[in-house]
């Protein structure tokens, strides 16, 4: 009790002053001394759909199948919604689809948000919309090609 | 997706709701300032011996909504070969995607991330009329269900009715 009315210490002196400092002069970098060292958030992956771990703690079993998800990805067709469909919505997201939106088409013809897709993709892969593997749709696809 | 786009997304559907409500239960948010967690209130459905509830079920949803299903549990005492005792629901549809060698067994049934609160609780009302004896969340209610469906299951599914009346 009565902490809080405290009379300010060298301590909150301090704080105050390295407050001001940041926000006075909008440059707060030289009080900062060097920037911490360059540490890049690892990526988090599903090796199955509901773990998630970051990269770093994969089996080799793991990450193979997960490399291989992401090549088979890669090679579905993706582009930029150009509006020649109007009035189309990402059912995943449920917004229209704005001019210049990255898309994905999936080879049951679904087109859904790149980000959205490929999210799902990761989990499961299979189109949300009529449940076809995208797999087995792509050897269809190459085969009749 | 982002958190953001997840509450986003859930808002939507939340407006969409209120503007166009479902016949057959009634949605709004346990808390309006947390779109996460949603209550809703399932009309027991007509011709089973759910007719004449009012069950209320809470859904919470994950960050990763639409990547992920969200949980769902009875608030209102029900009796159901699908519902734990603690009221947690249990279909399929709010089963991620199982692991299995080709990631997309029975598929169909799983999660997939265009479900809608709407299409969830279309679902649970069909569960409902119609349940799905193959696992069972509540062996007990179950085991009624199959073995004495006129009598003790429906004398404790009537049971939960009434006390799903008063408590509205």
């Amino acid at each position: 009790m009565g902490n809080c009315l405290k009379t300010p210490t060298a301590d909150d002196i301090s704080l105050l002053h390295e407050g001001r400092a940041g926000s006075e002069t909008g440059d707060s970098s030289e009080n900062l001394g060097p920037p911490p060292p360059y540490q890049e958030e690892a990526p988090i992956y599903h090796p199955t759909p509901n773990t998630a771990r970051p990269v770093t703690q994969l089996t080799e079993d793991e990450q193979i199948r997960i490399a291989q998800r992401l090549g088979l990805i890669q090679h579905l067709p993706s582009g930029v919604y150009d509006g020649s469909k109007k009035g189309r919505e990402c059912v995943i997201c449920m917004n229209d689809f704005v001019i210049g939106d990255p898309i994905r088409l999936l080879p049951c013809c679904h087109i859904y948000h790149k980000d959205c897709i490929d999210d799902w993709l990761m989990r499961s892969f299979t189109c949300p919309s009529c449940m076809e593997p995208v797999d087995a749709a792509l050897l269809t696809t190459y085969q009749t090609n | 997706m982002s958190e953001a786009q997840a509450a986003l997304l859930l808002r939507k559907q939340l407006g969409d709701l209120s503007k166009s409500p479902v016949e057959g239960f009634s949605a709004g948010l346990i808390d309006d300032c947390d779109v996460f967690k949603w209550e809703v209130l399932i009309i027991g459905p007509a011709d089973t011996f759910f007719e004449g509830g009012f069950f209320k079920a809470h859904l919470y949803f994950p960050k990763e909504y639409p990547q992920k299903p969200p949980k769902m549990k009875f608030i209102s005492e029900i009796w159901h070969p699908n519902v734990e005792k603690n009221g947690e629901v249990c279909i399929s549809i709010l089963h991620e995607p199982g692991e299995d060698k080709y990631g997309y067994e029975s598929a169909s049934e799983r999660w997939l991330p265009i479900h809608t609160v709407e299409s969830i609780i279309m679902s649970v009302i069909s569960m409902l009329a119609d349940p799905n004896d193959e696992s069972p969340a509540n062996v007990d209610a179950a085991k009624d269900w199959r073995e004495d469906y006129n009598g003790e299951f429906k004398k404790k599914v009537r049971r939960c009715v009434r006390k799903s009346q008063e408590s509205v």
